[in-house]
């Protein structure tokens, strides 16, 4: 290596040089137009007034953030949004948690089978499983209420997206459906990185396999655990928007509209593009503070193997 | 010993409860999916019934044609295809020598260029997505297939630091001493690159690629607003917007078709290369 080195003349420096900006360069500068010049721009369109065409982009500060604080669909959408991160946290870690465990603990020889089944939800498109399930809640055609309907004597007709009460419980199961293959494989991944040698030990000390759960696994899969929540939390900010558009439109009454669909409707239904863009910050902002409070709340030192 | 044997029955027990949920499960996950393409076969008058447990009586693979010439899907499927195809292309290169320097080579920034990337994958998207409107149109990008895939390709969807990301990962496991032999042989950095380098990696590529390609197939957030064109519409907004024309004509049958035929090219590809979409996924999140 050190003769290499020593070979190395200026222009071998240079040619270096030039190699890592041939390589750098073009991804950099068209991540910057696509994807960071959006953002920036994003955040200072929020301080304008503007629907877009070509009429002048008025300078209101912050007025579009006082309206998002008058607004008062959008303590429900935040409400809506906080709602859905709350089941989906508790509803998928459980499941993928147990089937985890179950999967890997119990040493089945399905293991493969379940592995692939369990995750396949996870990569069909939202907008197939949204249109699937609002089908599958569908008051006359769909099964659920067919499903129903085996145990009593009178079929059951439940509105499931339509009625008020109803429509909010109804997202979580497509949701949830969708999101448990994807965590589960995380959580599998980090128990086969735990050694069996502390299970040994654990069940020499006659810890059964709750004991071990609680006192060897939980406590290893930790951090695994606190990034699958905030993954949960940033992706339900982000991406709860087309299960809602496709199953509920909002409604009723907006009794099911969120930041993301919110912001859909008042950039591109209503032309209200600068509140748009300030619904993103809110959106931002939220997934910012939500993070740092998860990390604050479920922070424990973390166990070196 | 005596400790052993009387808990066997219980775990035995235990072993069939979680046996018993697993099937659960199992049946929850399938039965949606074997039921849409099985009401894809349906006739309407069928559907209309409202006995969604009946197997189709009459098998109308007529409702694949019609939902792929009459409806357009056929159109929507080539458009989903270009840009699937295109934006993987695209952001596989830049990416695969984005995460060789940032992998091979120490300069100064280093660290930092690859926090942004990384970083940027915790933005979410819908805030970019008003000015990426606008940036679209003001490259005269607007409303076109193109404009679309550079999207994916490197805009705030996160197919592209994923795909560092990952490559960056990748590229550290491969051995050193291959591009030493080729520095003393005297072969140029981009030969290194492209002649050793990049074929090497062709794993990782391909993990990547795939898992990209099923996000990209199945984008629908970006394609709704930035494509208004009916020609140009790729297969998630054809689905979307066939299903909210349902509220004036009822065709069960076709709509149930095109999922079926937005899930099929997946399905294939899951059973194709299973093994490195569920390997790379856990690859690529326990490293961050």
């Amino acid at each position: 290596m050190i003769s290499i080195k020593k070979k190395m003349s200026m222009t071998s420096v240079w040619s270096r040089r030039l190699f890592i900006l041939s390589f750098l360069l073009p991804t950099l500068a068209l991540f910057a137009l696509f994807t960071i010049y959006p953002l920036i721009r994003g955040l200072y369109l929020s301080f304008f007034d503007w629907s877009g065409g070509s009429e002048t982009m008025n300078f209101i500060g912050v007025n579009n953030y006082k309206e998002l604080f008058s607004d008062s669909i959008i303590p429900t959408a935040i409400k809506n949004d906080y709602f859905l991160i709350f089941w989906k946290v508790i509803l998928i870690m459980l499941l993928a948690t147990f089937f985890a465990v179950a999967l890997t603990r119990l040493r089945l020889k399905e293991y493969g089978f379940y592995r692939i089944i369990f995750f396949f939800p996870n990569i069909i498109s939202v907008v197939v499983i949204g249109v699937l399930w609002s089908f599958i809640y569908n008051p006359s055609l769909g099964f659920l209420n067919a499903f129903l309907s085996l145990f009593t004597k009178n079929p059951i007709e439940i509105n499931w997206l339509g009625s008020p009460n109803l429509a909010i419980w109804s997202l979580l199961p497509p949701s949830v459906w969708a999101g448990i293959g994807f965590y589960m494989l995380l959580i599998i991944a980090s128990i086969l990185g735990i050694p069996n040698s502390l299970y040994e030990a654990a069940s020499i000390d006659g810890a059964n396999e709750w004991k071990q759960f609680t006192g060897v696994t939980l406590p290893l899969i930790w951090e695994q655990f606190k990034t699958s929540i905030i993954h949960i939390v940033i992706t339900t900010l982000n991406g709860s928007f087309i299960i809602v558009k496709l199953m509920t439109d909002g409604g009723p009454d907006n009794q099911t509209q969120v930041l993301g669909y919110y912001l859909y409707q008042m950039g591109f239904k209503q032309y209200h593009l600068s509140y748009g863009a300030t619904i993103g910050v809110l959106i931002l902002v939220l997934s910012l503070i939500t993070t740092l409070l998860i990390n604050r709340i479920l922070h424990r030192d973390t166990i070196e193997m | 010993m005596n400790v052993l044997s009387t808990k066997k029955p219980l775990l035995y027990l235990s072993k069939s409860i979680v046996r018993l949920i697993l099937l659960l499960w199992t049946i929850i996950v399938i039965y949606p999916v074997l039921w849409t393409f099985l009401t894809s076969l349906k006739d309407n008058q069928q559907v209309m019934l409202g006995k969604p447990w009946d197997l189709p009586t009459l098998f109308r693979f007529g409702n694949y044609a019609d939902v792929w010439s009459r409806a357009h899907f056929g159109d929507y499927f080539f458009n989903s295809i270009m840009v699937t195809v295109g934006s993987i292309a695209v952001s596989m290169i830049l990416a695969a020598t984005t995460a060789y320097i940032l992998a091979r080579y120490t300069f100064r920034g280093r660290g930092i260029l690859y926090f942004i990337y990384v970083a940027s994958m915790m933005i979410p998207t819908t805030l970019g997505l008003i000015p990426l409107f606008f940036l679209l149109s003001d490259l005269h990008l607007s409303n076109s297939l193109f404009g679309l895939m550079l999207v994916y390709s490197v805009g705030t969807i996160g197919i592209l630091p994923f795909a560092i990301f990952f490559l960056v990962g990748f590229y550290k496991t491969l051995p050193r001493e291959l591009e030493e032999a080729a520095t003393i042989d005297g072969s140029s950095n981009y030969g290194i690159f492209f002649r050793i380098m990049l074929p090497l990696s062709k794993p990782g590529l391909v993990t990547v690629g795939i898992m990209n390609a099923l996000t990209v197939w199945n984008e629908y957030i970006m394609a709704t607003v930035l494509i208004n064109d009916p020609e140009k519409y790729t297969v998630p907004v054809g689905i979307a917007i066939m299903q909210a024309e349902m509220q004036y004509r009822t065709e069960w049958g076709p709509l149930f078709a095109g999922l079926a035929i937005s899930m099929i090219p997946v399905i294939l590809m899951y059973v194709l290369y299973q093994r490195q979409i569920t390997g790379g996924l856990t690859a690529g999140a326990l490293k961050g």
